[in-house]
């Protein structure tokens, strides 16, 4: 319990003293990592008040095709119907509520409920109830009235399909806001769009969500000790283990990315036909970026949990490093407690060549095999294990890099959108994650400091 | 009834137990050494389908697709002093049981099946994971050894319950 260390303290002034700790002092309060209380606060406050990730268009590209995704405990058949428009549909029976969708993907024009056999097209619309003039009366039933429930909003991004549980949401274009362009490096290199490379990864990790999306919104003081032995096996293709040191942390909007740099005209050894796809597809304020300071946003995190990471990474003994995007849910199954989805990204184009070199570079780094990931698994999990103790509720931690001595680069200077600092050894991405979080947590709670 | 002679059995059989007692001892360089020059190592996702959709496992995605050359790069990082996520090891026990050998499609080669169920504990964590799977095998005799050439992992999960996979199956 939350309140015992800190004498009678109830969850929420818990969590305003965590939040002026963080905004006045730099330190963050461990507990907030990870603490039964605080996750149900999440659960209202985030996940059913922010735009979360379902599934990305090219799962789903024929019509009749399905995959079932969650916003934490809830069901979605994210479907395609018969003219071609995608549905977020909850998947729960209108008449017992029984689970509709069993099978985490497939082809289907309709959904039958196992229980009493109520049937809906993949629209959503009830189609059939068995004996319905028996159980309903001559007149049946009202089919649009007991239609399935869709998700109160579903926008899509760039091929990226988002829901929300909040009808008041405000639009997906402008909850990404600042961070479009960012994302940009990702998603729009070629005028084709991304496809996904087969289904997700899933794999049952015990930490927190908060720890992998903080350290993929910009944690690049991690890798010259978390990833040593990649360097040193020869995995990871670069001269020295601070590589990261150099390169600029980006606060857009409620999200961020942290830019590194790569061998000037090696663009991460994309394909020449890509290279010239994204010198062409991108802006000009983004492609100097790549051509004159050679650098790319190499993780972000898009609010609250969806992430990406562009890397370039050697396959075999001596390789070369080849590119690779992967984008990934943190999705929470209760506090301390997260199962990852991790999808490999390739531009639609690309040759069948690249897209297989592509994700091979991806799953040999990341995911659940990945030499890099595995070492991130085994922070992100150390951490939420020794902040589920009492201590965690009078331990601090320092978020303070770079406050004393790196200023944010100055309008006019970056090209690009939101707040830029020169440095990656920096926690002002990290912090701002936090301080996005507080604020949902304590919106519209008296005392609290919303918005600030 | 056996498919092959008594002895190739046999041969199957203890091939796949010593390749597991270097497992659990962590014995990895050894370990690689047991495969041909060309060998496949792959572990593909497997998705929870409907009946009439077969198995679930996909032919894009994977949790290991190797080479020869990759592997040697997993286990050169975990022979580094920086590989946190098995520094302290895990303590695996490679329980491989059901094991079928038949002839395989080229001279010299076995096709070898065979249960396998890991079990992992990590810390002191009271908890453990376990992982169950197929393995589908070809061995190739080179040199008057038996080798792996091909390792197909088939998963009985559509949700790996362990949180990493930095051991091998």
């Amino acid at each position: 319990m939350i309140g015992q260390p800190t004498g009678e303290k109830q969850i929420l002034e818990v969590l305003q003293e965590a939040q002026r700790s963080l905004n006045e002092d730099g330190k963050l309060l461990a507990k907030v990592y990870n603490e039964p209380s605080i996750f149900d606060l999440e659960v209202k406050k985030i996940f059913s008040k922010t735009w979360v990730f379902l599934a990305h268009e090219s799962e789903i590209p024929w019509s009749g095709d399905y995959v079932l995704r969650r916003i934490v405990d809830d069901s979605f058949i994210v479907t395609r119907d018969e003219d071609g428009e995608i549905h977020a549909l909850f998947n729960m029976c209108r008449h017992r509520g029984m689970q509709l969708c069993r099978s985490d993907a497939g082809n289907s024009s309709h959904f039958r409920c196992p229980y009493h056999g109520y049937t809906y097209q993949n629209t959503g619309k009830l189609n059939g109830v068995p004996f319905q003039k028996e159980a309903y009366g001559p007149e049946g039933l009202d089919k649009d009235e007991w239609a399935m429930t869709t998700a109160p909003r579903m926008e899509i991004y760039e091929g990226m399909i988002f829901a929300s549980l909040n009808p008041e949401v405000q639009p997906l274009e402008e909850y990404i806001g600042d961070m479009g362009w960012y994302l940009d490096f990702y998603l729009k290199k070629s005028p084709a769009g991304m496809e996904v490379i087969g289904p997700p990864q899933r794999w049952v990790m015990p930490a927190d969500w908060k720890l992998a999306a903080e350290n993929f919104i910009g944690d690049g003081y991690h890798t010259q000790s978390t990833h040593m032995s990649t360097i040193k096996a020869g995995i990871m293709r670069v001269k020295s283990p601070a590589y990261l040191k150099e390169g600029v942390q980006i606060l857009a909007g409620m999200h961020g990315c942290l830019f590194m740099g790569f061998k000037p005209g090696s663009y991460l050894n994309y394909p020449q036909s890509i290279v010239d796809s994204m010198l062409e597809n991108l802006d000009s304020d983004q492609v100097e970026l790549l051509k004159e300071e050679s650098i790319m946003p190499l993780n972000a995190t898009v609010f609250p949990n969806t992430s990406f990471l562009h890397s370039s990474m050697s396959i075999e003994e001596g390789g070369k490093s080849v590119p690779y995007v992967t984008l990934r849910v943190w999705q929470p199954m209760g506090p301390g407690k997260i199962e990852i989805w991790s999808w490999c990204l390739v531009e639609k184009d690309a040759s069948d060549e690249f897209k297989k070199a592509s994700n091979r570079s991806y799953l040999s780094t990341f995911g659940a095999s990945g030499t890099l990931e595995q070492d991130d698994a085994e922070n992100w999990s150390g951490q939420t294990r020794v902040a589920g103790g009492e201590m965690s509720g009078q331990h601090y931690l320092n978020y303070s890099a770079g406050a004393t001595h790196v200023e944010p680069i100055p309008d006019g200077e970056w090209a690009g959108p939101g707040t830029a600092y020169p440095k990656n050894y920096v926690d002002f991405a990290q912090r701002h994650f936090w301080q996005t979080y507080f604020d949902h947590l304590l919106a519209g709670e008296e005392n609290g400091h919303a918005g600030s | 009834m056996l498919e092959t002679s008594v002895e190739t059995y046999w041969e199957a059989y203890s091939f796949l137990m010593h390749e597991a007692e270097l497992l659990d001892e962590h014995h990895e360089r050894e370990w690689l050494d047991l495969f041909t020059d060309d060998a496949q190592y792959l572990m593909p996702v497997r998705v929870n389908r409907e009946k009439a959709e077969g198995d679930g496992f996909s032919d894009e995605s994977f949790y290991f697709q190797e080479t020869r050359g990759s592997l040697e790069l997993r286990v050169r990082r975990l022979e580094t002093e920086y590989a946190w996520a098995e520094d302290p090891p895990s303590r695996t026990r490679h329980f491989v049981s059901n094991i079928r050998v038949a002839e395989g499609e080229e001279e010299d080669e076995l096709a070898v099946k065979s249960n396998l169920l890991l079990y992992r504990s990590r810390g002191s964590d009271p908890h453990y994971d376990i992982l169950s799977a197929e393995r589908r095998d070809i061995l190739r005799k080179e040199d008057g050894r038996w080798k792996l050439r091909r390792r197909e992992i088939l998963l009985d999960h559509s949700v790996l319950t362990t949180h990493n996979l930095s051991v091998f199956l």
